[in-house]
């Protein structure tokens, strides 16, 4: 038997491709250790760690430049693509752990393992985004999910968080088997797993028409639409989102949702864009669907997690919209709203979380009753994130949802926007509920009286409105990253 | 090399099975063997389908899915564990704190 | 100097917004200084507005040609979609650009009284003021729709925060609504994007000017049924704002509900957007669906003027009946409009700004009322010219302005736009004509319950009008009728624009 040689420049290579993830990794492990290490009320440290790792991790991306680098013979590729998610995911990571500088003080979530699960999901939502074989993610999905599963359970005193968290898990672990069956058909009629390979492969009109490969790509899709709560593979997110410790749903509905997407672009726009004529019409059907029972659910909710929850599927709608679109300004439009979205989603939850005091109890929708001239600021940062979220100018809602419509009447389908326009002007009234009940309704007891925020805390919601505001006004340098990541994917 | 063909009917016979038992059953514990059962059809078909082209990614798939069902089994058993701590049941129908 | 010359228009637009800005970093507590600083905010634009006025080249024209825009300002916004900063007035958008600035001002001084929550109340009436101007000053659709959107929160937040017992309804009807309207005009303005390109860089544009150029239109727009659906799309998104029947059942509610300044700058400034965006974007961009759908829209003037007047008449609640004789009124501005007529579309115009004045007169004077007597019921007073010389002095020049009375600006342009209208559908005008009747009637009856007749002895000690409510009168009462009698200032102004305008959509086959 020949010695396995190694090519220490390849393994160079590999290994810068994923230095983000390594160093959040590390990070992970580090404060996992750190944990034991340290006394009860130097617990704040391990938040500071984390956040550092991520701030090592951004840097790195940035290091890292704008260039392609392929590592681990084909299966992970650090491109513009994946810097840009590596970005968004990471943004959404930093803020989910200055929102827990404060959440784990009220909600005693100062542990280890609850900052070193969110660093091991956040790696492994990156991997997702990066990876360019099916293995990959896959993989990256299950590492992003199980400390998901672990984390919506977190309060294991809380009947609702042990609930949301065996439904997600029931329902996630369900769906990874859809997934995997599909990409086993995938295999089993194309031989490979690459998906730049599978691109090539799809010119044979014999793999087209192969019904098990069809099957394959139905079962693919179907997992995906688990992951990023497509309607019908919804029924978990009001539950989950519900249960889940805030700040833990806030985390999930911008990250998970974020990587979820990156994986699916990839896969849409690299793997199967000779599929068009057939799944792109199941797309379009998804989107509908999705915006449209999402908002409708969302009308009527009290709890304003739940409603948030919704609220988060109607939007996965919306950013399917750019993908059925399938072009470039579709694309980069969908990047550019799982963004805007992580910061403006998070942002309302930070809010919430503040206003709420306590689980479950707190959420209730006229908790918020008299909020917003008691608490000025908090009011109105609330009222600009959900003004936003209603896509209103001048937030980058607006020009996200814009750019997602446009793209959608520039592919001709016309009726596509026109559903997708209604279903935001129907969302703008529960979104327009919430800052009622904060303005114009008078409490029936006293005004809630939210926590005082931290000062990490603070920055977070502070950080999360400038650029809520700011690429509402001047959205272009973003949108052309976007835009060159995109691209980045098409070569 | 053998043909893939009865065992991917095997491995989509295995997946029916489990489906359906994810569909079907109430009790928690059994709803996750037949995940697990979806898990072992998908392996069934990689390594089949592996050993037919003579590629080595099936198998090497095959045995990631195997690890991650693994961690599943255990993260699933103890959210399992934790719930039955507080309520003393794993039927599915008797949890509805939050409404579906 | 060079540089507010060079950017008077965003000066005007931002100017409140830099106010509403200050006002927020002023510490809880001194609300007098906040009055203060919404009134400077509100009163600098003014002075700009006067400069505009000596500057403003009367005898071009405007409309469709991008070289004879004035007060020009140009950049590039959102450069990957070819949005741009474009803000440039003409003869149609002039008196209103005029009419946004005094109402404002005057609705910040009308606001004084206000106790609860004054910094937000300020910063948003402000932020509507940049949302109005915006709208008025805007040439790229881009930018008008962001405007158009920006004035609706405001709006939506000073009515149900500030407004009746039932603004929250009142609140979310209109915006809802306005929404409904807004979002048919975004969908119509991403179908002219997508099928138009700038002749000079051959992309997609979203400059209105382009629009308007039929040689930029390409493949689907230049369909006629496509056209006729694009201009359905956004006749109903204006016809809202008007309101035009069918979709005026937001605005008594709103009106009613909504605090007096907030009426005011209601029915002074944010129904004319609705016929506004009727000139600068319908009917130069679609003149031949324009001339294909005359007859429907003087139908549906005719049918306002009447209505709007009939559902007035049976008002007992005085701020209804006046927000009802808007819609009347406003029917006016269609009929007008409709006729494609130069004399039609200067009155029309001048019926914009005549009723601004006007009607911004009544709700501040039923505020005064409301004020005092905490009730507006018509059959509740009596006799109160006893009481109230003055106040009823002021309220008769506004309901004999508003019923036409010759001598007040109402006059001229009814008048203007029977005569361009007359020769083009004569059975609508004869119909219409009756509604001056009901208009007349409604007001002088009103008159009569309220202030002649036996005094009710509940309000024999009626505080009289004070000095600040005179103050937001008078300058408007003086206006109108020196503009009723010689209305030439602001037909000067228009005039050149309108008559392109009527000859726009005329030439086109």
């Amino acid at each position: 038997m020949a010695p396995i040689s190694i090519d220490a420049a390849a393994l160079l290579t590999s290994v810068q491709s994923i230095v983000p993830e390594i160093i959040v990794v590390a990070t992970a492990i580090f404060v996992l250790l750190l944990d034991l290490a340290i006394s009860e009320e130097k617990k704040h440290l391990l938040c500071g760690m984390g956040l550092l790792g991520i701030g090592v991790a951004l840097f790195s991306v940035y290091a890292l430049g704008q260039g392609r680098i392929e590592g681990f013979s084909g299966m992970i590729v650090h491109d513009g693509m994946g810097a840009f998610f590596d970005v968004v995911i990471l943004s959404a990571c930093a803020l989910t752990f200055l929102m827990a500088t404060g959440y784990s003080e009220w909600e005693g979530t100062h542990k280890g393992e609850f900052y070193s699960l969110i660093l091991l999901s956040t790696s492994g939502m990156m991997f997702m985004a990066k990876g360019t074989d099916l293995m990959t993610v896959f993989l990256g999905l299950e590492t992003l999910s199980i400390p998901i599963y672990v984390l919506v359970g977190f309060h294991r005193n809380r009947m609702s968080s042990l609930e949301g968290a065996l439904k997600y898990f029931l329902l996630g672990a369900f769906a990874s088997g859809f997934l995997l069956y599909g990409i086993a058909l995938i295999y089993a009629v194309t031989g490979t797993t690459k998906i730049p390979v599978l691109a090539t492969m799809l010119y044979d009109p014999r793999i087209l028409a192969s019904p098990l490969f069809l099957a394959g790509t139905g079962l693919l899709l179907v997992g995906f639409a688990f992951k990023v709560s497509l309607v019908p593979f919804h029924m978990w997110t009001p539950d989950a989102y519900e249960g889940a410790p805030t700040v833990v749903t806030a985390f999930m509905s911008a990250a998970v949702k974020a990587a979820a997407f990156a994986a699916l672009i990839r896969v849409l726009l690299v793997a199967l864009p000779g599929m068009q004529p057939v799944l792109w019409k199941v797309l379009w059907g998804l989107a509908v669907l999705t915006m449209t029972v999402g908002n409708l659910s969302a009308l009527v909710q009290n709890n304003v997690k739940r409603l948030l929850a919704y609220s988060s599927i109607a939007h996965a709608g919306y950013i399917l919209v750019g993908l059925v679109s399938g072009d470039v300004l579709g694309g980069q439009a969908s990047l550019f709203y799982l963004l805007v979205y992580a910061f403006m989603n998070m942002g309302a939850f930070g809010v919430v979380m503040l206003i709420a005091q306590k689980e479950d109890e707190g959420y209730d929708i006229a908790n918020l009753a008299g909020i917003g001239f008691k608490y000025p600021a908090l009011g109105a940062l609330l009222t600009l994130f959900l003004i936003s979220l209603g896509g209103i100018p001048p937030t980058a809602g607006f020009v996200g949802k814009f750019y997602l419509f446009s793209a959608a009447v520039k592919n001709g389908y016309i009726w596509l926007a026109v559903i997708g326009v209604l279903n935001s002007a129907a969302s703008i009234y529960y979104y327009l509920r919430m800052v009622v009940y904060m303005y114009m309704v008078t409490p029936d007891v006293e005004v809630a009286v939210p926590r005082p925020p931290r000062i990490l805390f603070s920055m977070a919601l502070c950080a999360s409105a400038v650029v809520v505001v700011v690429l509402g006004i001047i959205p272009r340098s973003v949108l052309e990253i976007a835009e060159r990541s995109v691209l980045s994917l098409l070569m | 090399m053998m043909d893939p063909s009865a065992y991917l009917l095997l491995s989509g016979i295995l997946f029916g099975i489990g489906v359906a038992g994810v569909v079907v059953r109430k009790n928690v514990l059994i709803i996750l063997m037949s995940v697990e059962i979806m898990l072992n059809a998908v392996n069934v078909a990689f390594i089949a389908v592996g050993s037919h082209l003579g590629d080595v990614t099936g198998s090497v798939f095959a045995f990631m899915v195997m690890t991650v069902a693994a961690a599943e089994a255990a993260v699933g058993l103890a959210i399992l564990i934790a719930i039955f701590r507080l309520k003393e049941t794993i039927d599915i129908t008797e949890l509805s704190v939050l409404k579906w | 100097m060079d540089f507010i010359n060079s950017h008077i228009l965003s000066l005007m637009t931002f100017l409140p917004l830099a106010g509403a800005a200050v006002i927020l970093t002023v510490p809880g507590g001194r609300d007098n200084l906040v009055k203060t600083i919404a009134a400077v905010a509100a009163f600098l634009p003014i002075p700009l507005a006067v400069q505009l006025w000596f500057t403003y080249d009367r005898t071009v024209a405007g409309v469709n040609v991008a070289s004879q825009f004035q007060f020009v300002e140009h950049y590039s916004w959102i450069p990957s979609i070819n949005v741009e900063y474009f803000l440039g007035a003409d003869g149609i958008s002039m008196p209103m650009i005029m009419l946004t600035t005094i109402i404002s001002f005057l609705a910040v001084i009308g606001s004084w009284n206000i106790d609860k929550q004054i910094k937000g109340y300020m910063a948003l009436l402000l932020l509507l003021e940049t949302g109005m101007m915006g709208v008025f000053c805007a040439l790229d659709f881009f930018l008008f729709y962001v405007f158009w959107e920006v004035m609706l929160l405001p709006m939506y937040f000073l009515i149900g925060i500030w407004g009746g017992p039932r603004r929250e309804y009142a609140a979310i009807k209109f915006f809802l609504y306005t929404l409904l309207g807004s979002i048919l005009m975004l969908i119509v303005m991403l179908a002219l994007y997508f099928n138009t390109t700038d002749p000079e860089t051959g992309g997609h544009t979203f400059n209105m000017l382009h629009y308007m150029q039929q040689s930029t239109h390409n493949g689907w727009l230049q369909g006629f049924d496509v056209r006729i659906l694009l201009f359905l799309g956004l006749f109903i998104g204006f016809a809202i704002k008007v309101p035009l029947f069918p979709f005026h059942t937001w605005l008594p509610d709103a009106h009613v509900e909504a605090p007096t300044a907030i009426s005011v700058i209601l029915a002074g400034i944010l129904l004319k957007m609705g016929t506004y965006g009727l000139m600068r974007i319908s009917f130069p961009m679609f003149p031949d669906v324009t001339k294909w759908f005359v007859i429907p829209m003087a139908i549906l003037g005719a049918i306002n003027i009447v209505y709007g007047a009939l559902c007035a008449m049976a008002q007992s609640d005085l701020k209804k009946m006046v927000a009802y004789s808007s819609v009347s009124h406003m029917g006016f501005c269609l009929l007008g409009m409709a006729a494609l007529t130069p004399a039609g579309m200067v009155g029309a115009a001048f019926q914009m700004f005549s009723h601004g004045m006007i009607t911004a007169m009544l709700f501040f004077l039923v505020g005064v009322v409301y004020d005092r007597a905490h009730h507006r019921d018509i059959d509740g007073f009596g006799g109160l010219a006893a009481v109230v010389p003055v106040y009823t002095f002021f309220i008769t020049v506004a309901f004999f302005a508003s019923l036409g009375l010759p001598g007040f600006s109402g006059f001229i342009a009814e008048a203007m736009i029977f005569i361009g209208s007359f020769g083009v559908f004569r059975t609508i005008v004869m119909i219409s004509a009756s509604g001056i009747i009901i208009v007349a009637a409604f007001h002088l009856w009103a008159l009569q319950r309220v202030f002649l007749g036996p005094l009710n002895p509940k309000y024999a000690q009626l505080e009289e009008i004070n000095a600040r409510e005179i103050f937001c009168l008078a300058p408007l009462a003086v206006m109108t009728l020196i503009l009723g009698v010689y209305p030439m200032p602001v037909l000067n102004l228009m005039n050149a624009s309108l008559i392109r305008l009527v000859d726009v959509v005329k030439m086109v086959i």
